[in-house]
Parts: C-alpha cells; sequence; structure tokens
C-alpha cells in the first residue's frame, strides 16, 4: 500500500540498502524465505515451569499468585449455585450480565438477576466463558466473537469465569496451537487474562483494581 | 614456570606495595616471576574513552613485552579484562594477528584466578586478623567470573568474612568516568561505604585498585579515618 | 519530546540533590531489582531463552523489510490499513488527518513512548482534539505537563504527595492521601473518558508478521479498553517492533514481564487483528497501523543494529547504578538509563546528546540482565568512539588521553614522568597521606580525597631491589 510521500518505499529502500540489497521491495524469493520461517513455528526453550507434575494444583498456585479466586464445581447446572456464594461471599449484587451461551442455566433459581448481552459501564459483575486457560501462567485466553463480547471481561468490577477442565493447556505455545486447529485464523481481539486488574505507577505500591476488574473468580467444570 | 607480572599502571603509580605483595604471592606458591621492564598500560583508559587506535597500539605492545612468558598474571580484573574480552573480541577481532591475542589471552590470569585456579594453593604467606568485607570490582566480576577465589584466598588467610550489601555494585570508579561525572561518582563511592558500614567489617578488601582508590577517597572524606582498605594480595601477602 | 540530554551533567547534579527523586528511586531500586531477581529464579532456562530471543530478533533485523511487508499483508487482508511514516512530523501529520477525516474530537490513549518521541499528543492538541492519557502514570504526568522518566513506570519519580496535589487541582474532590483510594478516584475519573472518546491510540510492543496482529501488555486494563470501545483504532508503532510468529511472542512474553516489574506475566495481552467482525458488539470500525521509521532504520545494519532487539522492558535501568542516583529525567528525552544512552544519540544526534554514552563506568549490569542480550555497555563505547573520531568532546579530555596514550607507548619517557608524578603527589598528600584538591581533578576531589602515592614507582623500586640482588 503505497503512502502518499512515498515512505513505503523510503523506508523499505533504507533497510535493504543498509544491509547490500537493491530496490525497495522484498523479492518474491525473500518473501518465501520469510514465510518458511513463519511457517516453521519454531518455538524457543521451555523452562520446567511448563510441564508441572500437577498441572490442576499448578495452575490454581499461579492463579492466588495473581489474586484470581478459583472454585471447582461438579457440573455446569451447579455453576449458578457457586456464582452466588461468591457474590455472597464478597457482599456483591446478585445481578450479573452473561455470555448467551450461558442462558440456559437456572439462574432465578439460585438468586442471581441475569441479563445476556455486553456489559455497560455500570454493571457490576461480568460472567463469560474462554476458550482456554493456560496452567504455566493461570492466564484465562478470551477470543472476540459476536455472541461473547469482550467487555463482560473488562468493564465491570467483578469478572467470572467458567473454564472447562478439559479446555486447561500448558502453555501458551499450546494455546496458539489450539487456535490455530480450532478456528484457524485469529479473532479480531486474542485476549489473556491474567487475574485481577492493577497498577503500581503511585510510589511502586501495588492497587489491585485499575481500569479492569477488581476481581476475578474462575469456576472449573468438569 | 616463568610468570610474568603485569604490575597495572596504578599500581606502578600509587600503591608498589601491591605488586610487591604480588611477587610474594606468587613466589610462596612455587613461580619463578619477571617483570618485563618497558610495560606501562594494558590501553583500557583510552579504549573506554573512544580512543580505539591508540589502545590498539598499546595491546600491541603488551603482547610484545609479554611474549615470552608462560604466563602473565595481573592484580587487576579491569586489566585482565581488558586483554582476556576485549582484546580478543573487538580490538582483535578481524586483526590478521588475532591467534597471537588468543594465545596472550589464554596464559592471562586474573591473580586471584591464577593462584586458586591454576596454582591451587592451599596456604597464603599471612594471617588475617578481624572481619573483611569485600568489593567485587566490576570487570572482575561480570567479564572473568572472579567471584569465589579471592574469598577462598581470604579464608585460607583465616579472615573472617561478612558480606556488605550490594557488594557487587559498581563502586562509581569508571576510570575517567569518576573525573567526568564526579559528582554522580561520589554519589555511587558514597552508596559503596554506607554497605561498607552496614556489614560492620574493620577492612574492605577488593581485587582493583581504582575502586579501592575511589572507596578510600570517600571513606576519608567521610572521616572514616578506621577502616583498613586493602588489595587483597596486600593482606595474604602480609607485611613483606 | 523536546530533547534536554545537552544538560545532562547539570540536570543530574540538580537530581542528585532531589529529596523527593531520591526516595522515589530508593523505592523503586528494590521493587524492580528484587522483583526481576525473584521471577527469573522461576525459570531454570532464563539464559537459553534469553539466547533464544536474540537470535530471533537478530534473524527478523536481518530480513527487516521482509518481516515489514508480510505483516502489512496480513494487516491489510484482515481490515486494517497501514500507513507508513519516514519522519515523527509525517507520524503526526498521519494521524491528525486520521482524526480529521472522521469528525474525531476526543481521543484515549494507552503508553506510547514512539508517541513521546513525535510529540504526537501536542500535535492533536493543536489540531482541536483532546487527548486524555489513560495509562495512570501517563495521566498524571499529563496533569503535571511533565514527561516520563521511565519506559515501564513513567511517574516513578513522583511522590503520592505530590500525585494528590495533581489530583485536587485537576478532579476538583478532595485531597486523598491512601493509595488504593487515590487510584480509585483516578479509575471513575477515566472511565468516563473511556465510554466517550471517538478515537483510541495505541502503541504496540510487538507486531506480528505471521498474522497482521498488533499487540499491547498491561497491566491496568487500559489499553484494552482504549482499543475495543471506540469507533477508530490507530496503533502507533516503531518499525523494529515486528516479530515473526505467534511462538515468538511465547517466548518473548516468557522475558518480558519478568524482567520489567518481576511479574510472571502481566494482566492483559491483547492481540488486535482488524477490524469489528460482522456481528460483533466490540471492536472498532476502523483499524489505521502507523509504521514508524524515525531513525530507526539509521540503526540497520550499523555498529547499533543489536540496539534494535529491545523490547522496551526497562530492565538496563532498573539496574543501572547511574540511572537509580539521578532518575530518568535527567537523560533529557524519551528513554533513559542505558538504552537511551544509545537511542538518544541515534535518533537526535550525538552532538545533542554526548554526555549520555559518557554516563556509565561499564559495570556491565545492563549487559547481564537485558533479556535479548544487547551489549549496551560496548555499543556506549563504540559512540565514545564515534565521538572521538568526530572530536566532540571538549579539549581537555582528548589532549589528556592523547598525552597518556603518547606517554604509554614510550617506557623510558613514561617512567620519568610517572617517578615525578608519584613523588609530587606524594608530597600534596602530607602526613595525611591524603590530597584535598588537585588541579584538573576537580571532578574528583570535590566529594573525595585523593589517597596519596607512596612516593616511587612500582617499576624504579623493582630496579633498585633489583640491583642489590
Amino acid at each position: 500500500m503505497a503512502s502518499p510521500m512515498g515512505s513505503r518505499e523510503k523506508i523499505l529502500g533504507r533497510i535493504r540498502a543498509a544491509q547490500g540489497r537493491a530496490g525497495a521491495e522484498p523479492t518474491p524469493a525473500e518473501l518465501a524465505q520469510v514465510r518458511d520461517q513463519i511457517a516453521s513455528r519454531e518455538r524457543g526453550p521451555l523452562p520446567s515451569i511448563a510441564a508441572p507434575a500437577d498441572p490442576i494444583a499448578h495452575f490454581k498456585a499461579e492463579c492466588a499468585r495473581l489474586g484470581t479466586t478459583f472454585a471447582d464445581v461438579d457440573s455446569m447446572d451447579a455453576v449458578p449455585g457457586e456464582v452466588k456464594r461468591y457474590l455472597d461471599s464478597g457482599a456483591l449484587e446478585a445481578a450479573i450480565v452473561a455470555w448467551p451461551a450461558f442462558a440456559g442455566l437456572d439462574w432465578a433459581g439460585a438468586g442471581i438477576a441475569c441479563e445476556f448481552r455486553p456489559a455497560h459501564g455500570d454493571d457490576r459483575t461480568g460472567l463469560t466463558g474462554c476458550f482456554c486457560a493456560i496452567v504455566e501462567t493461570g492466564t484465562l485466553l478470551l477470543l472476540s466473537a459476536p455472541e461473547e463480547p469482550k467487555v463482560n471481561a473488562l468493564l465491570p468490577e467483578t469478572h467470572v469465569a467458567v473454564l472447562r477442565r478439559e479446555r486447561l493447556v500448558s502453555t501458551m505455545e499450546a494455546a496458539f496451537a489450539l487456535l490455530r486447529t480450532e478456528r484457524g485464523e485469529l479473532p479480531r481481539a486474542t485476549y489473556f487474562v491474567s487475574g485481577p486488574s492493577r497498577t503500581a505507577d503511585i510510589e511502586q505500591t501495588i492497587v489491585i483494581g485499575a481500569h479492569g476488574p477488581y476481581r476475578v473468580h474462575v469456576v472449573l467444570v468438569p | 614456570m616463568k610468570v610474568g607480572l603485569f604490575v597495572t599502571c596504578l599500581v606502578d603509580l600509587v600503591r608498589p606495595g601491591i605488586g610487591f605483595a604480588t611477587i610474594r604471592l606468587l613466589e610462596a606458591a612455587g613461580c619463578e616471576v619477571v617483570v618485563p621492564e618497558g610495560q606501562t598500560c594494558c590501553g583500557q583508559p583510552g579504549y573506554n574513552s573512544g580512543a580505539r587506535e591508540a589502545s590498539i597500539a598499546l595491546a600491541r605492545k603488551v603482547l610484545r613485552e609479554f611474549r615470552d612468558c608462560d604466563y602473565v598474571v595481573a592484580p587487576s580484573g579491569s586489566c585482565s579484562g581488558q586483554v582476556k574480552v576485549h582484546y580478543v573480541e573487538d580490538l582483535f577481532r578481524d586483526a590478521p594477528d588475532r591467534a597471537e591475542f588468543v594465545a596472550l589471552a589464554a596464559k592471562w590470569h586474573e591473580l586471584s584466578d591464577f593462584l586458586v585456579n591454576v596454582l591451587k594453593v592451599t596456604t597464603v604467606p599471612a594471617c588475617i586478623a578481624g572481619n573483611v568485607t569485600y568489593h567485587d570490582s566490576c570487570a572482575g566480576l561480570r567479564e572473568l567470573g572472579v567471584k569465589a577465589q579471592p574469598r577462598a584466598l581470604l579464608a585460607m588467610a583465616g579472615a573472617s568474612l561478612t558480606e556488605m550489601p550490594d557488594c557487587e555494585k559498581c563502586c562509581g570508579f569508571g576510570g575517567t568516568f569518576s573525573v567526568k561525572l564526579g559528582e554522580i561518582s561520589t554519589r555511587m563511592a558514597a552508596n559503596k561505604c554506607e554497605g561498607i558500614h552496614a556489614s560492620g567489617a574493620g577492612i574492605v578488601a577488593g581485587g582493583d585498585l581504582g575502586c579501592l582508590l575511589n572507596i578510600e577517597g570517600r571513606l576519608r572524606r567521610e572521616g572514616d579515618h578506621a577502616t583498613r582498605v586493602a588489595h587483597f594480595a596486600e593482606l595474604l601477602a602480609g607485611e613483606g | 519530546m523536546e530533547v534536554r540530554s545537552m544538560f545532562f551533567k547539570q540536570s543530574a547534579s540538580m537530581k542528585l540533590d532531589d529529596p523527593v527523586l531520591q526516595a522515589a528511586m530508593k523505592r523503586a531500586k528494590g521493587k524492580f531489582v528484587d522483583g526481576r531477581a525473584k521471577a527469573v529464579a522461576d525459570v531454570d532456562a532464563w539464559e537459553a531463552i534469553r539466547a533464544h530471543a536474540a537470535r530471533l530478533r537478530d534473524r527478523t533485523i536481518a530480513n527487516l523489510d521482509a518481516y515489514l511487508v508480510e505483516f502489512e499483508r496480513n494487516a491489510v487482508r484482515r481490515g486494517a490499513q497501514v500507513h507508513w511514516a519516514d519522519s515523527a512530523e509525517e507520524a503526526c501529520a498521519i494521524l491528525v488527518k486520521i482524526a480529521a477525516d472522521n469528525g474525531v474530537r476526543t481521543v484515549t490513549k494507552s503508553k506510547s513512548m514512539v508517541s513521546e518521541e513525535v510529540n504526537l499528543n501536542e500535535r492533536l492538541e493543536a489540531a482541536g482534539v483532546t487527548v486524555v492519557e489513560t495509562d495512570l502514570g501517563e495521566y498524571i504526568l499529563q496533569l503535571a505537563k511533565e514527561p516520563p522518566s521511565h519506559i515501564v513506570a513513567p511517574a516513578v519519580h513522583k511522590s503520592k504527595e505530590q500525585v494528590a496535589d495533581l489530583f485536587v487541582a485537576a478532579h476538583g474532590k478532595p485531597r486523598l492521601t491512601d493509595i488504593p483510594a487515590m487510584t480509585a478516584e483516578a479509575r471513575s475519573e477515566l472511565r468516563r473518558h473511556f465510554l466517550g472518546a471517538d478515537m483510541g491510540i495505541s502503541g504496540a510492543n510487538f507486531v506480528i508478521a505471521e498474522t497482521g496482529t498488533t499487540l499491547t501488555v498491561t497491566n491496568e486494563g487500559n489499553a484494552d479498553l482504549v482499543t475495543t470501545i471506540p469507533r477508530i483504532h490507530c496503533v502507533i508503532t516503531g518499525i523494529e517492533k515486528v516479530i515473526p510468529t505467534l511462538e515468538d511472542f511465547a517466548t518473548l512474553i516468557r522475558l518480558l514481564p519478568r524482567s520489567a516489574t518481576g511479574q510472571s506475566i502481566a494482566n492483559y495481552l491483547t492481540l488486535t487483528t482488524g477490524v469489528k467482525a460482522p456481528g460483533e458488539t466490540d471492536g472498532p470500525e476502523q483499524m489505521h497501523i502507523v509504521l514508524v521509521d524515525a531513525g530507526r532504520t539509521r540503526l540497520v545494519g550499523s555498529d547499533m543494529q543489536e540496539m534494535l532487539r529491545c523490547i522496551r522492558c526497562g530492565a538496563c535501568m532498573n539496574h543501572c547504578p547511574v540511572y537509580q542516583n539521578v532518575g530518568g529525567h535527567a537523560y533529557g528525552w524519551v528513554y533513559p538509563g542505558p538504552m537511551g544512552s544509545i537511542l538518544t544519540p541515534a535518533y537526535v544526534g550525538l552532538e545533542n546528546a554526548g554526555d549520555l554514552p559518557n554516563a556509565s563506568t561499564f559495570c556491565g549490569e545492563c549487559a547481564v540482565v537485558c533479556p535479548v542480550q544487547i551489549p549496551l555497555p560496548d555499543l556506549m563505547r563504540k559512540l565514545r568512539e564515534q565521538q572521538f573520531d568526530r572530536k566532540l568532546r571538549p579539549f581537555g579530555e582528548r589532549f589528556g588521553i592523547a598525552a597518556w596514550s603518547f606517554a604509554a607507548r614510550r617506557p623510558a619517557l613514561y617512567s620519568a614522568l610517572t617517578r615525578i608524578a608519584a613523588r609530587v603527589a606524594s608530597w600534596l598528600g602530607g602526613r595525611d597521606k591524603l590530597i584535598h584538591k588537585l588541579p584538573g581533578l576537580d571532578g574528583w576531589t570535590q566529594g573525595r580525597d585523593v589517597p596519596a602515592p607512596s612516593g616511587k614507582t612500582f617499576r624504579e623500586l623493582y630496579r633498585q631491589a633489583k640491583g642489590k640482588r
């Protein structure tokens, strides 16, 4: 895509000249070489923490380090009950906005007022699923999709994430591999969330709850 | 085994006792020590100031002077780093006679490393009374891995070692930096002196005279005339 | 940002005597240095990962043009518009035009050091656009009308009292001194800006050639609000930020947060690829990516090329004893510490930033902690060589080095001169054996004594001793 002042050509031309190559465009051979290198998907070295003996325990420990709280339930049906318990334990209002995927659960029965829509600025608690979670770092991966608005994990003060056990993968590399297999391409937003938001910009003192949520709660279902 | 002593410009000018202590230590360990006559400087001051040609000339001079020694030993981490790292990896990296500098680097040792890892001494001439804290000079530590060796030698002398906080932190000497950016250098020296006082030791030892002069200069200006500042060679060789 | 690097020495002098700054730097040093050490200790393959990262960055730079073109192809394919900015002025002009073309009145911004380089905020404001910084540190600085003093923790130099005063003046609410309360106040003030902005401008920690993705690494969540809510998202980033693959990002993200703040991972890693898909509620309608050169191509193929590996973690400055003592503002431009000592001369000219590569003892700690193995002291030394060749250093310095080198190559002359110097200096030391003042060495003697030489040189004493045997 050419820019009005030919800056693209100037920039590329300077790079090439500095490296002893003529012209202002990479040649087809050079591009092919770069594409081959990309396609090789070469991975870097993995530390031992990428392969813990007890992945679930490691994931829970990483969540604890991040300030993410955690609950194990027996089935998807038990999720509303767990969410009510969690909200009550924090004296939080029993009203949430959730992804439509969770519309089939018995929220009313659990005493929670639940709307299935993207979060607005004044929603207090957002419920989402996740594409997968990374054991190495206690990280949730959310992918943007029409019925899975990211704002539900971002705008409210509390974020509750439902995670299916089989969606735990060991590393970020494994998460990308799964994403490529199941979705092909990255969606518009690929969003790795590791704990509640924080800042240390005032006197290097860590404060939880900067612009994103103050609380992240993971509910693990089989 | 002919060991050439590279005495260093600072030791030659300011504290010749360190040179003689070095000789005593080497001879006590069974070495024949020679001191090539015309030696002056490894070239580091010019090198770090960007005077590349001059530092190349001085390096060639060093090569000539120490060619016939089996080993070369210097009581300095920074001079030794200049020869072992910067001659080989920078100044003569593309030179036709690079192999000669590689050979020089291979036979060149910082003093504590030579005593511990080559001569493998188990005793040293002197006994050291009192608490000693050790300042790790930057080049020796980061370019040559000098860390355990001087401590091992001090322990052989019976010294009781107490580590200061931030023992590996730069004291602020940095050669001409100490004059060019003197205020910052002084503050760094003051930080180092704080660490020394926190250790409670009565003696601060090190392996580079530049650092030691910087540290002593600041201690004295602060009114501390009690803390002894010494090169480990002086402590280990005793009074000669 | 205005260049003030030529005033480094004076500025450093003032900072050494600034108690608020000194307290702030002390606080920061403990957090960053200890934090990094603990985090790195968890990673047994740390050195191997560093080496791999250095190689992957070098490989990318060696084919920078091809990777950039591949990135552009994929970004465009996914609906983004890619712009190329040769200079700082052009980068600003592009963004001002995008704002004008789209009737943009307010912009929310997440941290971008490139935007500081090019003075973007000023240019947008001059064009009638309101810009709100959303990273808490940058927001504080925007209120203070100050530049950042650190690339990761931009307001590290400020005390909470200073922040409290700024908030009172800006928010008109009662003065707070509790840090969590102040943060909560900033959160609610900024929340309405987030929700009302027409355009969001972010930097990019990296851009990925494989997918046409730009990405941000934050803890606050501000970058996500900046890039998701407004209808237009603009990314401004340097051309050296391109990395080949998602796997390369996975490798680099093991290094970056640990090196920067001691975290095993940052809270939000957001990879943005293109625009809002049909049926999506989140996301911008337009995405513009501005790839900025502004001097970077001069580093390609030069002695300074390794500097392009930099992943902007800040570890070098956190561990630099000079930076720890004077803070970031003394360096006078966007990038402080060791990386600033190299980038500033490279981007604004060596003649404007000469003291920066000299503001180092070459202790080497920066090279030890750099996650991509940039030989920072060696690069600073090369800049000193350039200064020497171009005669940019003061005459006294150049003469001193020339005289030293001249004498050191002539043993007889050297011997004579050193014998005189040893005697004179010893005499000056008096009974104390301490010299309190030496002409030409004021830099030393203003704060330290000079322990006096013993009076004779080693070489003459050795010759004497040998003569006796």
